[in-house]
């Protein structure tokens, strides 16, 4: 993808604490093909940061991620890329 | 239409063809063959893959492997569309041609059997296409398909992450699941390698080269391939048979192993104490593999059948 996954408004949430980080994501459909290695990607590259040691990801569906949580550096991104938002 | 001169000069500037009419009868036929085999394979990946994605371990890698076979019928679209406006009739090419006359790399003709198997092909045979197509995207003369691999490319990614990421997990999980997934790197990593043709010393001359349909050697994609798979595959910790040397102060990637061959296609077994020659190897390609037939009849058929029952009704 052309495009963050902050910037296309599926990161609900992230906190750190002692080393772990909870984050709260969502997918922009309930049926991602993606969604498997979105998951490992945010894993794996959390644990790169210094001083995180774990990763719990919390996928939510609430509340249900639309093209209006796109930022506009997001909009800006797919659009160059030739895909309608 | 521009005289053989004329149109030598365009393709040495650098410009985009962008219609028929701009072409030579002999770039025409040469782009027709390149895209057909383009069209075919990814056409056949669908059925190669799907009868592997049903398979799956779980519903959500199954979602996964039917988007990707998505993916694929929608580049065969478009290079057989491409086609059809040069002249050809592409109900003909995907419906009427005998399974055996289909252009595609004899890989696809192996049967992947599993989950595992089809992970590996999205690894080491979508980077394949993903060399070939990323060439063509960056170099090819005619402007129509260059724009539409765009999409292509991006897409051809997203396989390529299915492959890289599941392989490293089952790699990961050790055990049986490992020794699985290493049989199969054993049998398919060969018929990658082979998928980019004739060795450059053997080929004396590409008509795709000088129309600038392409801009790389086989052994210069081969090269490529290798120098994404095998640092891939070693980081995971799966064995391949081949290695980065030195050769004149330069990073060249050797196989540990006579290439060609003999390739054993019903026990997917290669015979590394077996070389033959490259006559050998297209032979075998000619005569097309085990599953050729079962995966051209999986859409031949049922277009045939609806043909038919469409046809008693009217």
């Amino acid at each position: 993808m052309p495009v963050n996954l902050v910037d296309l408004g599926v990161i609900y949430g992230i906190t750190e604490r002692n080393g772990v980080v909870d984050v709260d994501l969502t997918f922009t459909a309930m049926g991602c093909p993606a969604s498997d290695f979105i998951l490992e990607d945010v894993r794996e590259r959390l644990l790169r940061e210094d001083g995180v040691n774990e990763v719990r990801i919390n996928v939510v569906w609430d509340p249900p991620w639309t093209a209006g949580r796109i930022t506009q550096a997001g909009r800006d991104a797919l659009e160059a890329w030739g895909l309608a938002v | 239409m521009p005289s053989s001169a004329e149109f030598a000069e365009t393709i040495k500037s650098g410009e985009l063809i962008e219609s028929p009419r701009e072409m030579t009868p002999e770039y025409l036929k040469e782009l027709k063959h390149t895209l057909i085999v383009s069209g075919d394979t990814e056409l056949i990946s669908a059925p190669a893959y799907y009868l592997a994605a049903k398979r799956a371990p779980s519903i959500n890698a199954f979602m996964t492997g039917i988007a990707i076979i998505q993916d694929e019928l929608a580049h065969a679209h478009i290079a057989y569309h491409i086609l059809e406006e040069l002249g050809e009739e592409q109900e003909k090419l995907i419906f009427s041609r005998d399974p055996k006359s289909f252009r595609y790399p004899y890989a696809f003709d192996v049967p992947l059997d599993s989950w595992t198997e089809l992970v590996v092909a999205n690894g080491f045979y979508d980077q394949a296409g993903f060399c070939l197509l990323g060439d063509i995207h960056d170099k090819c003369s005619y402007g129509p398909w260059k724009r539409g691999l765009n999409k292509v490319m991006l897409e051809e990614n997203f396989h390529l992450r299915n492959g890289r990421t599941w392989m490293k997990r089952i790699s990961a999980a050790g055990g049986a699941a490992k020794d699985e997934l290493q049989r199969a790197v054993d049998w398919m990593f060969p018929l990658s390698v082979e998928w980019f043709g004739l060795p450059d010393d053997k080929k004396m001359h590409s008509t795709q080269l000088e129309y600038r349909l392409k801009g790389l050697t086989n052994d210069q994609l081969r090269q490529w391939w290798l120098s994404t798979v095998v640092p891939y595959c070693e980081q995971i910790g799966v064995a391949v048979p081949a290695h980065k040397a030195t050769r004149d102060g330069n990073d060249v990637w050797e196989l540990d192993y006579p290439f060609p061959c003999e390739f054993d296609a019903e026990a997917k077994r290669w015979d590394f104490k077996q070389p033959i020659t490259w006559d050998d190897v297209l032979a075998r390609w000619r005569a097309r593999g085990p599953r050729n037939a079962e995966m051209v009849a999986m859409f031949q058929e049922e277009f045939h059948n609806f043909r038919n029952t469409h046809r008693k009704e009217s």
